[in-house]
């Protein structure tokens, strides 16, 4: 029982084992504090790139004034949850919006 | 075996959860005004792909037509107190109402739109950039004065470019909206300032009250909530002009970084094809099937679509729709009736009236732009049961 228990448990933290899990934790904070002016966590969480990859991402941004605070920490929630190892996520529809879209909200 | 202690699989147990969550997005995925259900990539601002099963008919319907937008949209603009500021190199600068553009003679000119990134999650090394399927394109009825009429009005000299910014602007750092055409471009006569779109107003979504319409070009050239039209002498040099939507003038090894003074600014798009039905991966009953899509090349016309069902052994042309225009796109079908269950590998191959041919591999780039290789899906024919 317990060895089951422990492999359920190893099951869960696979993306995090080669990660600090604070460190992670902390740069999934500073993504949801820091990334979302200008866009959605969703365009991020759908990408599948190399650590060399969100490096430059991480570049671009801080280029264009996302205040970047853990630099290392988001990058390693960044690899450790969305690496190029890591399957594509499943599609998410928007619901069916109706009413006029001359006139779209803001 | 592995072995952790308490604090390390809590805080490995709140990652994961907390992942999970925000993977999930922001909780319950939004309703999109004056839009059916779209593949959602990002909800601010509204990133949409069209799903392949909304592709059946010549023209895409507005409420089912894909959404691309760089930064936050602009706030609508009263239609009294809009503004299209026409200067540069112009004999009398201007200030066009929505009336005065009106006024100008209208045209309908029925052309495609395509994000330059349509088709980048198929690139392989992956890269950055929203992962858009087949479905980041759409053909639609673009209604408005010509261009051309516009800068005649101002007495435009014949510079080389026109600068075309749109309402909406950056959040902290992050570039202006601004794009530059060849005045070549600018004056043809299917290039518009759209005021409608499929015979109704053009939605905000879609750029309202103003878009430019630059038929047979990429997508990020037709500037959406356009103010300012500006002619000059030399090229934009912004973010969206240099480095962003350019290609590598000569072919990188995949997964390379490209050389910043070898890109060049795309224009134009390359022939393409998709497979809109069946889906990808569907399960489809033993008997007549319908293999259907569409094609297109850019300012070229489609000249032929070719399908195969046995994974490019052999090849058949299907039918095409009619017209056979440039900028739009053409439907195909094909009519298939395999002989024996099992899996199939369906191909389909565009041929435009310039000659040009669909290839087997599409040119590796950095920013995953023009992807245009033959589309292949997988379909399982079953046995009715």
């Amino acid at each position: 029982m317990k060895r089951k228990v422990m492999w359920v448990l190893a099951g869960f933290v696979a993306p995090a084992l080669c990660a600090d899990p604070a460190t992670v934790e902390l740069g999934q904070k500073e993504e949801a504090s820091n990334c979302i002016a200008c866009h959605s966590v969703r365009i991020i969480h759908s990408q599948r790139l190399t650590k060399a990859a969100w490096n430059r991402e991480l570049d671009k941004m801080a280029g264009w004034g996302a205040p970047i605070e853990n630099r290392e920490a988001v990058l390693e929630y960044l690899v450790s949850n969305f690496g190029d190892d890591k399957a594509p996520p499943a599609l998410t529809m928007t619901r069916a919006g109706n009413g006029n879209p001359t006139q779209a909200s803001h | 075996m592995l072995t952790l202690n308490r604090r390390e699989i809590l805080a490995a147990l709140a990652t994961a959860t907390a992942a999970r969550l925000m993977r999930g997005g922001e909780d319950e995925p939004p309703a999109i005004l004056g839009k059916r259900p779209m593949i959602l990539h990002n909800d601010l601002p509204e990133d949409l792909e069209t799903p392949v099963r909304y592709f059946g008919t010549w023209l895409t319907p507005t409420d089912s037509f894909f959404v691309r937008q760089h930064l936050p949209r602009p706030r609508p603009i009263e239609s009294a107190a809009f503004r299209l500021t026409v200067n540069g190199m112009v004999a009398k600068p201007l200030e066009l109402t929505l009336e005065d553009l009106r006024r100008l003679p209208q045209y309908t000119v029925p052309a495609v739109i395509e994000c330059t990134g349509n088709g980048r999650a198929f690139y392989s090394p992956k890269v950055p950039g929203i992962q858009w399927g087949r479905g980041a394109i759409g053909n639609a009825e673009w209604k408005g004065p010509r261009v051309s009429d516009v800068l005649k009005l101002a007495g435009a000299s014949s510079a080389a470019y026109v600068e075309i910014d749109g309402a909406d602007s950056g959040v902290a750092k992050t570039p202006d909206f601004v794009r530059s055409l060849p005045m070549t471009k600018a004056l043809h006569p299917a290039t518009l300032l759209a005021l409608e779109m499929n015979g109704g107003p053009l939605p905000d979504l879609h750029g309202a009250p103003v878009r430019l319409i630059v038929p047979g070009w990429d997508g990020t050239s037709s500037v959406k909530w356009v103010v300012r039209l500006s002619i000059t002498d030399i090229r934009n040099n912004g973010f969206f002009m240099n480095p962003g939507y350019r290609f590598p003038k000569y072919n990188l090894p995949p997964g390379t970084p490209a050389k910043p003074d070898e890109l060049e600014v795309i224009e134009g798009m390359p022939v393409k094809s998709s497979i809109t039905a069946p889906e990808d991966q569907s399960k489809v009953a033993l008997g007549p099937i319908a293999i259907r899509g569409f094609a297109w090349a850019g300012e070229e016309a489609i000249e032929r679509v070719e399908v195969s069902t046995d994974g490019g052994s052999k090849w058949r042309e299907a039918e095409l729709s009619a017209p056979k225009l440039p900028f739009a796109w053409r439907l195909w079908r094909l009519n298939w009736q395999p002989s024996d269950p099992g899996y199939y590998t369906i191909l389909s191959r565009a041929t435009d009236s310039a000659g040009r041919v669909q290839p087997i591999v599409a040119r590796w780039n950095p920013s995953g732009y023009l992807y245009n290789a033959i589309d292949r899906i997988g379909v399982i024919v079953e046995k009715a049961s």
